[in-house]
């Protein structure tokens, strides 16, 4: 029977029983069981971070990680401004977080890292930062490609290109001290939870 | 409602038949809408609803998540993730299933048999089909057609009764008509040559052409054969030929898109692979985005910088991005306490007009005084020399002149420490100056320096080596072969999915990986990004003689 069937057909059969294979699993596009959040995964890490020149979205040239070793606590992501799918939503969790903050908003660094810095000039990111209405507090940056991809490499967020990347946040309560890091997507509420948690932890 | 019928399914004479019917209804424009659906029920707002994040009623569409995200608009318009063919993509570790009627309301697969259409990447066989109503509860809750919660990434909506049978009606139309240009056999691409595009250099691009499209179906030794399964006549990577049409344009640019109108309906072609112009293309890409016609990485140095239409794409803003560039070094470089005097030179009726007019329209010059100088179009090579008679020391001279022109220019040196040229337009370092004049000219060079691209360049040229294709336009041609596998890559990778849209959307996906990038250190797209190359050098002289060139400075973005 099965000689008579094409060979590609079976293979595509076979690759589209293998993905709902996994969806049973741990596939986040069709779970059996409603979960009210998407599931994340939480690890502690200590990342050794490149020097690395950025240009900052007001044009100023920073040096990294410089720039986050300023004493405040940090928040930082990776995004790109012509992102469709995951950027909106991680970008508006830091806009919710940053809101919740309140008055402590301009006490905690909100990082925001182009993935496309040649695409991503600062008055690209600038506009960028105004959609989600970016407070006091809450940076943009790009630099050159090789720039970028050190630093996607230093905190392993690096998949490839730009349309691979992953809902990835990072928090650090203070320089020198290891990074949480929330892999998935997170709520403005969970990531303030965590933070708080990490901050008294200190 | 009918499952529309696969778009490769043609090998019943009975099928093929009926395709040919609906190429015919697609040619002439007949749209069809069923007339069962009731008058309020509009796939042209639902349209609007996919596209844009706009009901109906005008209001903006909002969008959900668990945790409170809550989006609006066109930030959360259905196109953002399933793309503009609906037939969906991959971001990171998330599948975006494709959501066009014939995916949503399909039979659940039960076997291999059931495979009958084109596998894209969330193509999930085994869900059962959809039906509107459960349609419209994924949509408002986020539940599957068994039941199943969907991924975290596809918002709960509010949406009406109404504007849903509308959005379903878009859903079923979508990405559902015959695709023209893709036949049982073959897949036919054309390529468009404007008039006034330069003779050596078409010879040269059409070399390459005609030869990556003799590989191309000599590939398949013995002559394309189908892969078809034996129950259900449906054919699976179907090695179809290729086959290229060349579009000679003639007269004046004003002709060109009625022209090109005939030619596509004379030609039904899949997408256009690059292309040759001259001083403007205005016309093709207006026609391209106007015939929802792919047309991909033409040769030519003025692109129109529309990022916001889908169909045109660009290696580079050619010397729209040198006029950023000189804008870039002229910003850093001179004092706005002492505002310099910046001189244009160009000749009238070429691309530098264009690209002069960009860089005096730079908002960050506003404190420089721009003086533009025009050499009549024709003229001879004695306007140039008048042009630079009566310049100071402190200003800053632009040059956007051919090979021809700068070879009139004066012997002896002005008074000036700075020139920045067009490499493009120059023909970059074999730009035809004299030893004084390397002194102090920058080329704009929206490349990798030669010593840099020289092992990409390998591959190319190489392959053009092994094929007897002379280089006589070694840029065209290279980026000629670029397109060429850039398009045969991205089809490969799109197995059956024959769609215009798609293969927009997939070079977008792909182009970052390719490694044979020829005179570019990298591209890349995005949805909205349409250049794939994005910077540049200024590049110096390396010496009184020869094509030696030093970048000035690093890689910039301007």
């Amino acid at each position: 029977m099965i000689r008579h069937w094409p060979f590609t057909a079976a293979l595509l059969w076979l690759a589209s029983a293998g993905v709902a294979g996994v969806a049973d699993s741990d596939d986040p596009h069709a779970h059996h069981h409603p979960a009210p959040v998407a599931a994340v995964k939480i690890t502690t890490v200590n990342y050794k971070l490149p020097r690395v020149a950025l240009v900052r979205d007001d044009g100023t040239k920073v040096k990294f990680p410089d720039e986050i070793d300023d004493g405040r606590p940090v928040v930082l992501n990776f995004i790109y401004t012509t992102c469709t799918a995951i950027c909106p939503i991680t970008s508006s969790i830091f806009q919710q977080f940053q809101e919740k903050l309140g008055a402590a908003r301009t006490g905690v660094h909100l990082v925001s890292i182009s993935i496309d810095p040649e695409q991503d000039t600062p008055a690209r990111l600038r506009d960028y930062a105004q959609r989600f209405a970016a407070g006091l507090g809450w940076n943009h940056y790009t630099g050159t490609a090789e720039g970028s991809l050190a630093l996607q490499n230093a905190f392993d967020v690096y998949r490839g290109d730009k349309m691979r990347h992953d809902p990835v946040t990072l928090v650090r309560a203070a320089p020198g001290k290891p990074w949480l890091r929330i892999d998935g997507f997170t709520t403005a509420d969970d990531l303030l939870r965590r933070y708080r948690e990490l901050l008294a932890a200190k | 409602m009918a499952t529309p019928a696969p778009t490769t399914c043609l090998s019943s004479p009975r099928l093929a038949g009926r395709v040919a019917f609906l190429l015919f209804l697609a040619l002439f424009n007949v749209v069809t809408v069923s007339a069962a659906e009731p008058s309020a029920v509009s796939s042209d707002a639902g349209a609007r609803l996919y596209r844009q994040g706009i009901l109906p009623n005008g209001d903006v569409l909002r969008g959900e998540r668990e945790g409170g995200v809550a989006l609006t608009g066109a930030a959360v318009a259905c196109l953002n993730c399933h793309r503009r063919s609906g037939l969906g993509t991959t971001e990171g570790q998330i599948i975006i299933p494709p959501i066009t009627g014939k995916y949503l309301f399909r039979s659940a697969a039960k076997n291999v048999k059931d495979l009958n259409l084109p596998h894209v990447a969330g193509y999930r066989t085994q869900r059962s089909p959809y039906s509107d109503a459960t349609l419209a509860r994924a949509i408002r809750e986020g539940l599957d057609a068994d039941g199943r919660s969907l991924n975290y990434l596809m918002p709960r909506f509010r949406i009406d009764d109404a504007a849903m049978a509308s959005l379903i009606a878009y859903l079923r139309e979508l990405t559902s008509a015959p695709v023209p240009g893709v036949t049982d056999d073959t897949l036919h691409f054309a390529t468009i040559i404007t008039p006034d595009a330069d003779p050596v250099a078409r010879r040269g691009m059409l070399d390459v052409m005609e030869r990556f499209f003799i590989d191309k179906n000599e590939f398949q030794r013995g002559g394309a054969r189908i892969m078809q399964s034996n129950s259900r006549a449906i054919t699976y990577r179907v090695t179809r030929r290729w086959q290229l049409h060349v579009w000679e344009l003639t007269g004046p640019p004003a002709e060109w898109e009625r022209q090109l109108q005939a030619k596509l309906k004379a030609e039904p072609v899949f997408a256009v692979i690059s292309g040759l112009g001259g001083k403007t293309w205005e016309p093709v890409h207006r026609f391209c985005e106007a015939a929802a016609l792919p047309c991909l990485f033409p040769n030519i140095d003025l692109p129109v910088d529309a990022e916001q239409d889908f169909y045109p794409v660009y290696f580079s803003r050619g010397v729209l991005l040198e006029a950023q560039l000189i804008a870039h070094d002229l910003l850093g470089r001179v004092s706005t306490a002492q505002p310099a005097r910046v001189i244009q030179v160009y000749r009238a009726n070429d691309i530098g007009v264009a690209a002069a007019r960009a860089l005096q329209e730079n908002p960050g010059l506003r404190g420089m005084k721009v003086e533009t100088r025009v050499l009549p179009a024709g003229g001879a090579a004695a306007d140039v020399s008048a042009a630079l008679r009566d310049l100071h020391p402190h200003d800053e001279l632009v040059l956007w002149l051919r090979p021809a022109d700068l070879a009139a220019l004066p012997a002896r040196l002005p008074p000036i420490a700075h020139v920045l040229a067009s490499g493009i337009m120059a023909n970059l370092e074999n730009a035809p100056l004299s030893a004084e004049w390397r002194t102090v000219t920058r080329l704009a060079y929206p490349f990798d320096p030669p010593d840099q691209r020289a092992v990409r360049m390998n591959y190319p040229l190489g392959w053009f080596k092994v094929r007897r294709i002379p280089v006589v336009a070694e840029r065209v041609q290279s980026d000629t072969y670029l397109a060429c596998g850039i398009v045969a890559e991205t089809l490969n990778e799109m197995l059956d999915s024959f769609v215009r849209d798609y293969l927009i959307e997939r070079i977008e996906v792909m182009l970052s990986h390719r490694l044979i990038t020829g005179y570019y250190p990298r591209q890349g797209l995005a949805p909205g990004q349409r250049f794939a190359s994005k910077g540049g050098y200024l590049m110096r002289f390396a010496g009184p003689q020869g094509i030696k060139l030093i970048a000035d400075g690093e890689w910039t973005v301007p």
